[in-house]
């Protein structure tokens, strides 16, 4: 035998006895020709009032509804005849007058659940409001298209139902280097390395020693892709700041994830209203506006979307506290450099239509925004994620 | 009893068992054992940490104390308060981790993540912690009646701002959505009938209940189907009346102490056991001196929660940790810190707990408190060297988890220990059998050593 065929074949073997299969089924996709199209998802989690968001100044139910909330007219940034950006938006009201950014209205789905959790399950796994699913729409992306865990990073210490897989998950990573380290530790590789049988996912057990291999065989491509990158531009000093200059860092070094989960939270605003929005929506914009800048500079905004969506919106009649009680359907934002309809995709609602709980009647459903997005974006079958079909808009 | 059998009531009643009870409990009855554990949690100390230098927010209302010691003072005095959540947090898991009263302390951190509460206030939420660990083995009724007047609660979910007129319906939503029936067993018309029952429940600047009359709804709601002039304690005992209240509580007591996989006919079982007296010691009682309990399907099947963890192995190999901020900083990192929880659904457990980050961080929590992130490696016929390549790079990092650890008590107990016996007390879950023959493949220094390899390991993660 030759001495490369010997090599070669010996490689093969020890490969085969060595390695769980988990791994080998990782590595046989990794060369896999998946486009260099990037969608960065972002949850104003809590419930933004939508309405105090882009408002609609020229309303007189909206006026009437919100004597002590409703926004003024002098109050806020104009951006058409009937609809304004809350002041403390400049940023994304810059994205707005570049073309960067189309404003969706209305958004939401049938029998609407006023819970956090379960409106955020229903958002994340992309079900109908009576359907309880398992798994996210990027897990399920990740499962069928992306195939390695790391297809998918949550930029958070710990992962969300939107990225969890049916068989992979996502990976959720705040510190590359820190979850590469502990990956590395020598008693664990020894322990992975000894694993020849495919553990049964269904078992807690199994579910454990799966994720110690995707966490290893994920932790070394991100951090190691991702290590030699420092950006150039500065970011505003705060955790959502943070998080997606994390993101950036990870897409301007090309690591090779598809899809990426920002969460935001503090929305849910019950009481006291005013003052609390304005600054959560000032780190929202100006940190977004940054994170659009970064990427510009390094050329990767052109292949980057960047959705953000919120459980739900507020109901249109303020309450007894100077705050709004939880609601139905909402704005969704999408900004990317290419888009078909810059600017506000459909009308404003309507506030003289209302459901017996006064809140919104949705227009649109999310689920017609995702399979949009899967379709024409990451050009991968949209039913085969969404277990269904759904209509497709026209935004990219 | 059986010892497999002790170490599984002891875990899911406790934070696992050691190896001296262990031995000296091996020839008692499952009953006597079970009775035992509620003989110890009948009494017990409230949670107190020293807060004197705040008895003046107490003593006097606000329009009072700032008159008294003045506005920017106060504010000061007020700041100094919000940190003393973290004291709190800590005593919190002390007292875990050292109190007799085992079922009751195990019982209380499960019912904290059923009325989940967050508060600024030191006094309010000391206050609301005490609330859950009086009542964690009580009447279920008399509970939820209490949680509805505790001042930190009227704050968390706005009940404060609930008055006629303009109900706020956040409380009367999270009652029955996450405290009571589960989402989907009610209407939106209760919500509202519920919200105004609850209007102008409040609290007095010394923590206790009060009525506001002036802003409480005296007229007539809909509730259930009911019709009448309802006031909050009167919702709280229809709910009461619906099974599927006793179904829901049951379900959540199952997934905690049984097993995470739900078997309907054993929910069945005890939500008829539960309804009839809405006992919390009866079913708990129950529960654990079932045959069903103990069949191995429910046994090492539970992934642990991080405070479980934490507290495990700090009853196996006691230390302090020099800075309290690191306890705080390690439970954020596995993403469960005490009085702080994330929303008001709670921590939803089990696989929750893990992903990749969280995983690798708990696996090397062992060796992070107990040995300077080192987890010895020795292998029969071991050539390839990479522990030393790894540990001569991460030698010179900075230690972050500084504690005194006290090995001694652990040689106490487990120094004469044979490996086997170790390998028992600290794993309750059956090992993977290529882990298994590594682990027989090492070789063992020390039971030290071998006892941080073994919390080292996957299995270690599940109770």
């Amino acid at each position: 035998m030759e001495r490369r065929e010997f090599l070669k074949n010996s490689a093969l073997a020890s490969s085969l006895f060595m390695v769980p299969s988990f791994i080998k089924a990782f590595e046989k996709y990794s060369h896999s020709t998946l486009g260099y199209k990037k969608l960065v998802i972002i949850q104003l989690a809590g419930g933004n009032d939508g309405l105090n968001t882009i408002i609609p100044y020229t309303n007189d139910i909206y006026y009437r509804e919100r004597p002590a909330l409703a926004i003024k007219k002098n109050d806020l940034i104009k951006a058409t005849d009937e609809l304004g950006f809350h002041k403390n938006m400049g940023g994304l009201k810059n994205l707005y007058d570049q073309g960067y950014l189309s404003i969706i209205n209305n958004v939401g789905y049938p029998n609407p659940n006023r819970s956090h959790f379960r409106s955020t399950d229903i958002w994340q796994t992309a079900s109908n409001s009576n359907e309880y699913l398992t798994s996210g729409w990027l897990g399920r992306y990740i499962d069928q298209y992306g195939k390695m865990p790391h297809s998918g990073i949550e930029v958070d210490d710990s992962l969300s139902l939107i990225m969890k897989g049916e068989n992979i998950n996502g990976i959720a990573t705040k510190n590359a280097r820190a979850l590469f380290n502990n990956t590395q530790t020598p008693f664990f590789k020894k322990v992975i390395k000894h694993q020849r049988d495919n553990h049964l996912s269904e078992h807690n057990l199994g579910y454990l020693y799966k994720t110690m291999i995707e966490a290893n065989s994920s932790a070394k491509h991100i951090f190691q892709t991702s290590k030699t990158f420092h950006t150039t531009i500065e970011y505003p000093n705060n955790p959502f700041a943070k998080q997606l200059k994390t993101t950036a860092s990870f897409i301007n070094s090309h690591v090779n994830s598809k899809v990426y989960f920002v969460s935001m939270g503090g929305f849910d605003t019950h009481n006291a209203q005013s003052k609390r929005q304005e600054k959560l929506l000032d780190v929202y914009s100006t940190s977004i506006e940054v994170f659009v800048n970064d990427l510009k500079k390094n050329d990767t905004f052109k292949d980057t979307l960047i959705l953000t969506f919120s459980e739900f919106g507020r109901r249109v009649k303020e309450n007894g506290s100077e705050g709004t009680d939880h609601g139905t359907a909402n704005n969704v934002f999408i900004i990317g450099k290419n888009l078909k309809k810059p600017g506000f995709y459909n009308n404003a609602p309507n506030l003289g239509d209302l459901d017996v709980n006064g809140d919104l009647k949705y227009a649109v459903d999310f689920r017609e925004i995702y399979a949009t997005v899967l379709d024409q974006w990451l050009e991968v079958n949209d039913e085969r994620i969404l277990n269904k079909s759904f209509g497709k808009l026209n935004f990219i | 009893m059986d010892s497999k059998h002790l170490q599984h009531l002891y875990c899911r009643a406790g934070f696992g068992i050691g190896y001296n009870q262990s031995t000296t409990l091996h020839k008692t009855t499952k009953k006597r054992v079970v009775s035992k554990l509620f003989k110890e949690s009948e009494s017990y100390q409230l949670l107190e940490i020293d807060l004197s230098e705040f008895n003046i927010l107490k003593e006097l209302p606000y329009k009072k104390l700032v008159t008294t010691i003045g506005k920017k003072e106060l504010r000061a005095l007020q700041k100094k308060g919000r940190k003393k959540v973290k004291s709190l947090n800590v005593a919190w898991i002390d007292r875990l981790t050292n109190s007799d009263a085992i079922l009751r302390e195990k019982m209380t951190l499960f019912w904290a993540n059923v009325f989940v509460c967050k508060d600024a206030n030191i006094w309010h939420i000391q206050q609301y912690n005490n609330v859950l660990r009086t009542h964690a083995l009580g009447d279920f009724r008399q509970f939820v009646k209490a949680i509805a007047r505790e001042p930190s609660m009227s704050k968390y979910l706005n009940n404060r701002q609930n008055s006629k007129g303009s109900p706020n319906e956040n409380f009367a939503r999270e009652l029955m959505e996450l405290f009571t029936l589960g989402v989907g067993n009610y209407t939106e018309k209760d919500i509202k009938g519920a919200a105004r029952a609850f209007t102008g429940w409040s609290f007095k600047y010394d923590g206790t209940f009060r009525l506001k009359k002036n802003k409480h709804d005296f007229g007539s709601k809909q509730f259930f189907g009911q019709e009448g002039t309802f006031d909050g304690e009167d919702i709280i005992d229809i709910i009461l009346e619906q099974k599927q209240c006793a179904k829901f509580i049951c379900d959540k007591v199952y997934c905690y102490f049984v097993n995470p996989i739900v078997d309907n006919n054993r929910l069945n079982e005890i939500t008829e056991i539960f309804y009839k007296d809405y006992n919390i010691a009866h079913l708990m009682r129950y529960i654990f001196n079932s045959d069903w309990f103990y069949e191995s399907k429910n046994i090492g099947t539970k992934i642990k929660s991080p405070i479980e963890l934490l507290i495990g192995i700090k009853k196996i190999v006691p230390f302090s940790f020099h800075k309290p901020k690191q306890v705080y900083y390690l439970q954020k990192m596995m993403g469960q810190i005490l009085l702080n929880p994330v929303n008001v659904s709670g921590w939803k457990g089990n696989t929750n707990w893990i992903d990749s980050n969280t995983l690798m961080f708990r696996l090397k929590l062992a060796s992070v408190l107990l040995n300077n992130a080192i987890i010895n490696l020795d292998e029969k016929g071991d050539i390839e060297g990479t522990f030393d390549a790894y540990y001569s790079r991460t030698k010179n990092r900075k230690q972050y988890i500084k504690a005194n650890i006290n090995w001694n008590a652990f040689n106490n107990e487990y120094l004469n220990c044979s490996t086997e016996q170790l390998k028992e007390i600290l794993i309750s879950s059956p090992i993977d059998p290529d882990t298994d023959a590594l682990l027989a493949n090492l070789d063992i220094e020390n039971n030290k050593d071998y006892c941080i390899q073994l919390m080292s390991i996957p299995e270690y993660q599940l109770c």
